[in-house]
This record gives C-alpha cells, sequence and structure tokens, in this order.
C-alpha cells in the first residue's frame, strides 16, 4: 500500500489540492483512501466522499511519536483490510513532521498482512500569503519544506509574479535539492503532474532512512 | 557497590551521588491496563481512578523499575474544558472536535472544577498509586502545560497562527489554562506525589524561536510561575518533551527541572544523542531520561530492543564517564510514552527493564 503525504500549513490550500488529485486518480483508475488528519483546516466534504465512493478517516493530533501513532496506524491497517486501496492520501497538519507520519505509517505493517511505500512527500506553500507565512510560522513551514520530496508554489493563478518568485527563492534557500513546481487547485495546473509523482515514484522509507542518515545530508544539501 | 533501593537510585542521580546503576523507567503508562486483567478499554482505565492506579501498580510489580510517572493522555484538559474526545476501545483518546472557531472563543474559556471530570479521574488516581508507592520508588503526577492544552483543545495550527495575528486572544485563553494548571497542581499537590512532570511540547525550535516561547509559555505568568507554584506545593519539578528540538536551555537550566524527559531523532540535524545531551552539561543540572525510539516496543524483536538499550547504557556511561560524573545521571528510558496499543510487545518492556539493569551497572 503506497502512502502519499500532501503537506502545508493551515490555508495552503491542501483540501482543495487532495480532492482534484484524488479525482484524477480515481479517473485513472486507481483504488484511493483519504486519511485526514484533522488539527487544522481539513474537513473533506461527505457528499465528495459519497459520489466518489472513498474511504476516508480521521486521525488527530497529539503527540506523533508515541500517542498518535497507534491511532494513525490503526487507520492504516483497517483501511488495508477493510478496503485494500492502492494508494493512501495522508493530510497531516501543519504542525506534523513528515518523517514522523513516514515512520508511523510503517508501523502499521505489524497490524496487518501489508508493506508500506511511501510516494513522494509533497510540500504546498501558499504564494499569496508568503510575507504572512514568514512572520507567523516560519519554523512549521520551514520544516515542511525541509522535509518534502517536492514543493508545490499553490495559488500561483491569484499570486503576483513577485510573490511567486519569492517563494520560490524561499523554498530554496530552505531546502536546495527539493524540486520545485506551480500548482493552483482552482485551475487545475499542476495537478495531473502530482499525480503522475505519486503515482511513479517512491520516497525512502523511515528504517532505511535511519541508516543512511538521509534526513541529515538533505537538510544540509 | 552494594546495590540500592529504586529510591535511593533515584536520589543519587537527582543529588550527584554516586551510585550502583544508571535509573531504569520505560514510560510505560496506558499499556499497563493490560495487566490488569483481560478486555480493559482505554476507556475504561482513563475513567476509574481505581483502574488508573491499578495499572501504574501493576506495571511496578511486574517490571521492578526505578521510577512511576502517571500519564494518563493529552486531551484530559481539552475534554474537561467541553472538547469532544473521541474515545476508541483500544486507542488513545484524542480531542476531535476542537472548540475554539474563531478568535472571540479563546475568551469563552472558562476554568472547570477540577473535582470532576478526568481532571478528578488523574488526581485522584494518582493519589492511589501514591499511596501504594511512594515507599518503593520515586512517584510524579503527569500534566498539560498550558500552550499544550491549548493547542489540545483549539487545534494547533489556529494556535499557531493565532499567535502572530491574535496574540491578545491567545494570551487570553493561556491565562485560562494556567489558572487551569493551578488547580491541578494544587490537586496533585494533595496526593503524595514527589514531583509532577510537566508535559512542555512547544518548547520545540521546529516550531517556536525563544522569544516567540518565551512570550507564549516560558515566562513568568505561564511555565515559570507554574514550575514554582509546583514547589510550593512540595513537589520536585519534572519535564518532559519529545520534541525533536527541545529548549533545552530554557526547560532544563531555566526551569530548574529535576528531572527532563526527551526523546532522540537520529534524522533531525540538531537533535541531540544521550551522549550530545551529557558532554553538553545539561546531566550536570538534572536527572536526565531518554531516548529509546517508542516504536522498538511495538516494532523491535525482544532481541533488538535488547541490543539498543545495552548501545544506549554503553553510551550513557561512556559520556557520564568523558564528564567525569560517577553518578547515575542519566535514566534508561524511552523517548516517550510506551504506545498504549493493544499491539505493544510486553517482553519488549521487561527485555528493556532487565537490559538497563544489568548493563547500566556503573563501573
Amino acid at each position: 500500500m503506497k502512502v502519499s503525504q500532501i503537506a502545508g500549513f493551515l490555508g495552503s490550500g491542501k483540501t482543495t489540492a487532495v480532492m482534484k488529485i484524488v479525482d484524477e486518480l480515481m479517473k485513472r483508475g486507481h483504488r484511493i483512501a483519504i486519511v485526514v488528519n484533522d488539527v487544522g483546516e481539513i474537513n473533506v466534504d461527505a457528499k465528495f466522499i459519497e459520489s466518489h465512493g472513498l474511504k476516508a478517516k480521521e486521525i488527530a493530533g497529539g503527540c506523533i511519536c508515541c500517542q498518535i501513532a497507534g491511532t494513525f496506524s490503526e487507520t492504516l491497517a483497517k483501511l488495508h483490510d477493510s478496503y485494500d486501496p492502492e494508494i493512501v492520501i495522508v493530510e497531516p497538519s501543519g504542525v506534523a513532521i513528515p518523517w514522523g507520519l513516514k515512520r508511523a505509517a510503517e508501523y502499521s505493517e505489524a497490524k496487518a498482512d501489508m508493506v508500506i511505500e511511501h510516494a513522494p512527500v509533497i510540500t504546498l506553500v501558499d504564494a499569496t500569503r508568503i510575507d504572512l507565512l514568514v512572520k507567523a510560522v516560519k519554523r512549521l513551514v520551514e520544516t515542511q519544506i525541509r522535509e518534502a520530496d517536492v514543493c508545490f508554489v499553490n495559488k500561483v493563478d491569484a499570486a503576483s509574479p513577485a510573490d511567486i518568485a519569492k517563494t520560490e527563492q524561499m523554498i530554496k534557500e530552505m531546502n536546495p535539492k527539493v524540486e520545485i513546481a506551480h500548482m493552483s487547485s482552482e485551475t487545475g495546473l499542476g495537478i495531473n503532474y502530482a499525480c503522475d509523482i505519486i503515482v511513479d515514484r517512491i520516497s525512502p522509507r523511515y528504517d532505511e532512512a535511519v541508516e543512511e542518515e538521509r534526513l541529515k545530508k538533505q537538510y544540509m544539501g | 557497590m552494594a546495590d540500592m533501593t529504586h529510591i535511593e537510585r533515584v536520589m543519587a542521580g537527582l543529588t550527584g551521588e554516586k551510585g550502583d546503576r544508571l535509573p531504569v523507567y520505560p514510560i510505560a503508562c496506558g499499556v499497563n491496563r493490560k495487566l490488569i486483567g483481560n478486555g480493559i478499554t482505554y476507556r475504561e482505565w482513563a475513567h476509574d481512578p481505581k483502574m488508573y492506579a491499578q495499572g501504574f501498580i501493576e506495571g511496578q510489580k511486574k517490571y521492578n523499575y526505578d521510577l512511576c510517572v502517571g500519564l494518563m493522555d493529552l486531551s484530559v484538559m481539552a475534554g474537561d474544558l467541553g472538547a469532544h474526545v473521541r474515545m476508541d476501545e483500544q486507542n488513545t483518546p484524542f480531542v476531535d472536535v476542537p472548540i475554539i472557531n474563531n478568535p472571540e472563543d479563546y475568551e469563552k474559556l472558562q476554568v472547570p472544577d477540577v473535582k470532576k471530570g478526568r481532571s478528578a479521574v488523574l488526581i485522584e488516581g494518582t493519589k492511589l498509586y501514591c499511596d501504594y508507592l511512594k515507599d518503593k520508588v520515586i512517584t510524579a503526577g503527569f500534566v498539560e502545560g498550558p500552550l499544550l492544552a491549548l493547542t489540545q483543545t483549539a487545534g494547533a495550527e489556529r494556535v499557531f497562527m493565532d499567535m502572530f495575528t491574535n496574540p491578545s486572544a491567545v494570551h487570553k485563553a493561556l491565562e485560562t489554562m494556567t489558572a487551569f494548571d493551578v488547580e491541578l497542581t494544587k490537586g496533585f499537590g494533595t496526593t503524595g506525589c514527589a514531583g509532577l512532570c510537566w508535559d512542555y511540547l512547544w518548547g520545540n525550535y521546529s516550531c517556536l524561536g525563544d522569544a516567540e516561547y518565551e512570550e507564549f509559555e516560558g515566562c513568568k505568568k505561564y511555565a515559570m510561575g507554574l514550575n514554582e507554584l509546583t514547589l510550593k506545593e512540595g513537589m520536585a519539578v519534572a519535564i518532559h518533551n519529545c520534541a525533536d528540538l527541545p529548549h533545552l536551555d530554557t526547560q532544563i537550566t531555566k526551569f530548574k527541572a529535576s528531572i527532563y524527559s526527551m526523546a532522540y531523532y537520529p534524522l533531525i540535524p540538531g537533535s541531540m544523542s544521550a551522549a550530545e545531551v551529557i558532554a553538553g552539561g545539561y546531566t550536570d543540572k538534572c536527572l536526565v531520561g531518554g531516548n529509546l525510539d517508542p516504536q522498538l516496543f511495538i516494532r523491535a524483536s525482544v532481541e533488538k530492543i535488547t541490543q539498543m538499550t545495552k548501545d544506549l547504557c554503553q553510551e550513557v556511561k561512556t559520556a557520564l564517564c568523558k564528564r567525569g560524573l560517577d553518578s547515575p545521571k542519566y535514566c534508561i528510558a524511552s523517548g516517550c510514552e510506551v504506545p498504549p496499543d493493544i499491539n505493544t510487545k510486553i517482553e519488549n518492556i521487561q527485555a528493556m527493564v532487565e537490559t538497563g539493569k544489568k548493563y547500566g551497572v556503573m563501573n
């Protein structure tokens, strides 16, 4: 079962992006589930779920290394046993650590007969609010950018060229090796590309990454 | 050196005296409900003070470790404030419906009566296990710090954004949370616990810098005041912070913690290993506990957790020796709570404790 994290801070456009990505993946014939981390704004439209026949499960914020890890892994194991999705789209909270969620996902292997693969960690950064994000929650945004495999500058249809350039520059400074792409959840720009990334690519497992000190290398560029 | 009692050993670590071996404590709390009897649900355990206490008593009997800290879960305060807490049969309870929906809601929070709700269960249950265990081990209660309690109540992303966009509203809510914590601290002061362990999770450089942490938790009107009250109520200050990049200088040095419990994230640059914590002088100031990965208790084999515990003992003893310390200033512990998951392996807890006792002997 493949787990795909689509990260981003409150208001980054995660929900809209996730729905469009799920729509496209289903059109392509994939069996999809969604796991919502409802610490913040996320509230997947029940009608969307119903009309698409998706399985949505909720998890909630807490301490990912111990308490909430159990709930998250239990959720994944139950999804596997009841629905057997090919891809589980996870919307982590803006305060979640992507590598922590990877680890918690792998821990579901002890509860169901499956092997977890990870799609590249996608982080959305809202180009229209870049100044506010940097002032208000820079450290949290930085964590999510540093731990991303691909960063999408989101809402490019509504942002000025200067803000888009500023957002790209900030991303490069925080994670020089990350791939940067553009997205507009409203117009659909970037959705197909995000789906290609989720389906075709693999991101390292936590347990392998520990051995290779992979994140340290990632942070250091 | 002759074998010490649990209390003598931990006191040696606290006072800097020589000790026979490193203290050992897996933070086994909710998982111990499995020792009470078959089929005990988390809900039952977290609502009945007798059952809650019995878990810790049975854990002590079975594993014979050096400390006892009474963590229930991190939704106790939020639940008593009115947030909806989801209680699955065997999962950790958590808030699934926060009660802050706009900045005005912060001001509506009111301190609940700690003699009711799960606050009362926590305090009464703590008294029961302290009565039973206080002559055997150092005991501590466990309480959420004001900022953690607020993020559990309101949703963390909202609080972090509102710290910038509506700071006065957040401060108003933190004043209420602190007043709630004052009542809880006074309640714990009646239980006979030797220490009170504060969860100050957001003292984390991944989330807040020094200035923001000082403004929203570290200052006198919040955490510093609560730490002083803890001492005044006759309890030592213990702190748990399983963050990836904890504010050690604030939480150990400035807060004057007696015991500090922390985790280690090998993937995160800057996350400090046990050896680095000791070399950095933090064990000169308090008894530090850490840092085995809690997920080892579910996922690892007995052989693997045994090896990891043995490696940690060696790392700690070597680092203490380099620092010139012959006191057991580092407790072999899990970096966070042993997962209270139904699948957590009891034999792994046993293996960790036995290995820590065997290889933690001070030369």
